[in-house]
Parts: structure tokens; sequence; C-alpha cells
């Protein structure tokens, strides 16, 4: 047990007796496990953001101006506890004229609006589609439309069925994107690994010519490799993580309202598992080889 | 120790080695000599496993080598310590961990080997050298250290291939002297050269001649280097495509 955990932390140590290869090696991982992972992050998005949708009417609802703030309160509470209500989110005119801005960028100014704002209430509410949805959907457009002080309500039954192509695109892209990012993935950290283990080829044929079993060349380098899988993994992800919560808003404008979530825990230990595991792979055959 | 019968080998089409037998007993010193491309590298390194049989019977040290699994070769190198030209040596370690190495790949108690190691540095005066990264070193000190990492484990056969090839005639005498020590204490050597002074300065040696099938003392019955493939001999054995193995 004594020279495992020797030949185990020999191979942490012989990392650093080769540091350009190594850091090399670790510096494609690092990026293959950042580009690996934004594509997991952008389809888990396009896949969040289209199951979203699924199945969903969405009614973009303005009051007029002279709307009583009363009422409009009292109708956004009746909303909600609509049967098939999913999802209502309302905005009073300071809230839509922030959002205005922010659609707008930083340099606009809008404080010499506040408390004044021209903007009417609006309400974006989403429902679930129930049996024979479109008939339904035209008596709630209906229904929303005769509010008193409702300006205008705006449904588009062609965003419906978009959302309900793409769904039906996700489904069918999402898996066979992820298989071959898989591979990708795979066959850039094997051949990384590969190539590292080149700058190791004397001291692997020097090992054998002193009569060292296999394992014993073979565990310092798989544990080399492993420790460089997890930590590009782990570098990758975070660099990632970073990214993710500095742009996490940038879609969350009228009219996409998308916020952009970070991977789940399991997709993080799946690409960290995966990237590791492969690096484990590709030092055993590289030494076999 | 060694005992070669009807050895052939070729690399693809062009025979390296053919139809070589020879013996040779423990604690013989023994050059192999012959003119560049005449199969002393060759035939080194089929001694002691780093290329696949092709032809003939060996026993190295009590291990068959034509039947040789690979899986079992690290047990022949335990018994034959190899000494290059270009040293093999790990450049990044120091002396000490270089010459250590075959200790700890057998799993001998570090006390054990650290006192064999000191041991070998001094026979080969390195010891002030010995936290010394290798690649600081002069030519002439990694000869000596990977000697001291042949001799260290204390095995039956040393196969050195133009282990004076890189050093001046102070040296290559000096490294001879060195080689007769061990010599001397029961070790086998077995020195490929073409540097005929170097043969002339171990008297005790016997040669072993590649090309023309010189014979020395009745023991040596050597065959002939680099053959087209159509004097191709009919010894049994083994066959194989010069795959190496090392």
């Amino acid at each position: 047990m004594s020279v495992f955990i020797r030949l185990v932390f020999q191979g942490l140590r012989d990392l650093t007796r080769h540091p350009w290869p190594q850091f090399l090696t670790l510096a494609a991982l690092t990026l293959t496990a950042f580009l690996g992972g934004l594509a997991a992050l952008f389809l888990r998005n396009l896949d969040a953001e289209l199951l979203k949708h699924q199945g969903k009417a969405q009614f973009q609802i303005y009051w007029k101006q002279d709307a009583d703030p009363e009422l409009v309160k009292k109708q956004w509470q009746w909303l909600k506890e609509l049967p098939n209500a999913a999802e209502v989110t309302t905005f009073n005119p300071d809230q839509a004229l922030d959002v205005l801005k922010e659609s707008l960028g930083k340099d606009v100014d809008f404080t010499w609006l506040r408390g004044k704002s021209p903007l009417p209430y609006t309400a974006l509410a989403y429902f679930r589609l129930p049996e024979g949805g479109e008939a339904w959907t035209r008596a709630v457009f209906d229904k929303l439309k005769g509010m008193d002080g409702v300006q205008s309500v705006h449904f588009n039954p062609m965003r419906l069925d978009m959302a309900q192509s793409f769904v039906s695109l996700s489904s069918r892209i999402i898996w066979p994107l992820t298989a071959f990012l898989t591979l990708l993935v795979a066959l850039v950290v094997g051949n990384a690994i590969k190539l590292s283990l080149l700058s190791r080829k004397d001291e692997v044929e020097i090992l054998q010519l002193v009569g060292a079993k296999r394992w014993y060349i073979r565990l310092p380098l798989l544990a080399g490799g492993a420790a460089q899988g997890i930590l590009g993994a782990a570098l990758g992800l975070g660099f990632l993580r970073i990214m993710q919560e500095s742009l996490k808003d940038i879609l969350n404008i009228p009219p996409l309202w998308i916020k952009i979530t970070f991977l789940p825990l399991p997709d993080c230990l799946a690409l960290a598992g995966a990237m590791t595991a492969v690096a484990i792979l590709a030092s055993w055959v590289a030494v076999k080889e | 120790m060694v005992s070669v019968r009807h050895l052939s080998f070729r690399f693809g089409k062009r025979w390296a080695l053919k139809n070589v037998s020879f013996t040779v007993s423990k604690g013989d010193f023994v050059f192999l000599t012959g003119p560049s491309g005449a199969g002393k590298t060759t035939l080194l390194r089929l001694l002691h496993g780093a290329l696949a049989w092709q032809q003939g019977q060996a026993s190295v040290c009590g291990f068959n080598l034509a039947a040789m699994r690979r899986s079992r070769l690290h047990l022949l190198r335990r018994q034959v310590a190899v000494v290059f030209q270009d040293f093999k040596i790990l450049p990044e370690r120091t002396v000490f961990e270089n010459v250590i190495l075959p200790l700890d790949v057998r799993g001998m108690p570090r006390m054990k080997s650290e006192r064999r190691v000191r041991a070998a540095l001094h026979a080969l005066r390195l010891e002030n050298l010995s936290h010394t990264p290798c690649a600081e070193l002069a030519g002439g000190e990694k000869q000596r250290v990977a000697i001291a990492r042949a001799v260290v484990p204390g095995p039956q056969l040393i196969l050195a291939d133009e282990p004076t090839g890189n050093l001046d005639w102070k040296l290559a005498c000096r490294l001879m002297d060195v080689f007769r020590q061990f010599n001397a204490h029961g070790t086998t050597f077995i020195v490929a050269t073409h540097n005929r002074e170097i043969v002339e300065a171990v008297p005790e040696a016997v040669t072993l001649h590649l090309e023309g099938g010189e014979v020395d003392e009745g023991r040596y019955d050597v065959g002939e280097g680099c053959y087209d493939e159509n004097e191709a001999p009919g010894t049994s054995g083994t066959s194989g495509n010069g795959e190496d193995r090392a």
C-alpha cells in the first residue's frame, strides 16, 4: 500500500519535472473543458428556454395610460389565479421605464421621468395549453381584452407554433449534439495527454530497462493524467462560471427575457468525470504504445 | 550465463545477424567487436529483451529468450543491466535519484537501498555529485552515473554498448578499470566496442568478433552480420519482424 501511495504522489510530483509540456497540456484540457462546458451551457439554456415555452401561450397585456392603479393590481391578482396560469410578470410604469432603460443602455438617463413615466401598466402572462388549445387561447384572449382599462392584448399564435417546433427540434438534436461534444472532448483530451507523455518517453524506456513492472511505470503516469484531468476540468468550469456570472443577464431584456443559467451540478460532475476518465485512459494507452 | 544458438535477426528484408552462436560463462569479460553495422547493438538489445526474438535459441541468466513473454521481461532485466553510449539517464533527476531507480523498482527498503547507492557512488567517485541534476554533468560523469545505476542492484550480467564512445582515452581506460573491478567480484560483462585499443587494455577479456565468424578459445562460434534476404539461414526458432519491445 505504501508503494502505491508513494507512486501516486510521485506521479503528482513528476508533473513539475516537465513544467512546459504539462502546462501546455493543462491549458489544452482547461480550454477543452471551457469550450465543452460552453457548448453544454448553450444547449442546456436553449433546451430550458424552449421547454419553458413548450405548450404555453404567451400574452402581453397593456393597460391604458389613465388606468386605475388599484384596479390594475386587482386584475393582476385575478390573472395569476386564472386556471392554467403558469407565470405572470407585471410592470408598473416606473418598472417598465427601468426595463426600457436597461434595454437602451447605461448612457440613457430616465431619472427625470421617475414618478411621471409615460409607459402603461403591463403584464406578461404565460398559460399552459389545455386540450383544444387554440379555441381556449382565443377565449382567454377575448377575456383579457375585455378587462376594464386594458388598451391592448398581444398574442401571436405563430410564436406558439414556433416554440412547439423548436421543442421537437431540440429533443432531436440535444442528445446527438451532446454525444458529439463528448466525443470531441474525449479526442482532444486523449491526444493532449498522449502528446504530453511523449516528453516522458525516455523515462518510461529507462524504467523498463531497469526492470520496473508495468504497474510501477503506469501508476504515476495514470495519477498524473487523472490530476491533469481533474485540474483542467475544474479550471475550465471555473472560467465558465466566471463568464456566466458576468453575462447571465445579457439576454434578460425585452423581448427575450432569457437568463443564462449555469450548468447543473450533475452536468459539471459528468464533464469533470469524463475528462478525468479519458485522461487516465489516454495515459494507459500512451504507455502501452 | 549466456548461451546463444543459431541466432538470426533481420530488420525488414535486411539481415542484421545470421546464424550466431556463442556461450559466455559466469565471471567472463567479453568484448563484442566488429565494424559499425555488424550487429553488435542488435545482439545486445536481443540479449536484454529489447527486441522480439525471431530465429534461434538463447538462454540468458536462466531465461529462455525465444519463449519469453513480455510480461516477464522485468524479471530478466533485474538480472541483466545495460549501459548505453548515450547514457540513458534522466537529466532532470539528481545523480542519487538516477542510481537508486533500479532499487526502487525492486521495492527495496529505502534505508538499505540508500546504503547501496552510497557505496556505488563511492566506488565510482560520484559522492560529491550526489545531489547534482544529471543535466549539469559532463559526459564522463554521466557515463559513471549510468554505470553506477547498472551495478547498484548487483546484476549477474552487464551489457555495455560502446560505453567509451563519448569518452576520451584517459576516461575510457578509467571506465575499463571500473568494469574490471566489478568483474573481479563476479559480475559478467559483455561490452560492445569497435575500439581495438580498449580491447587491448583488458588483456584477460575474450573477444567475440561479429563479422567473418572469428572463433576464440573454442568457446565462441560466431556468425556473421549484414546479409541479404536471399541468404536466409535455415535455423529454427520463433519468428518476428524486428519488433522493438523495449
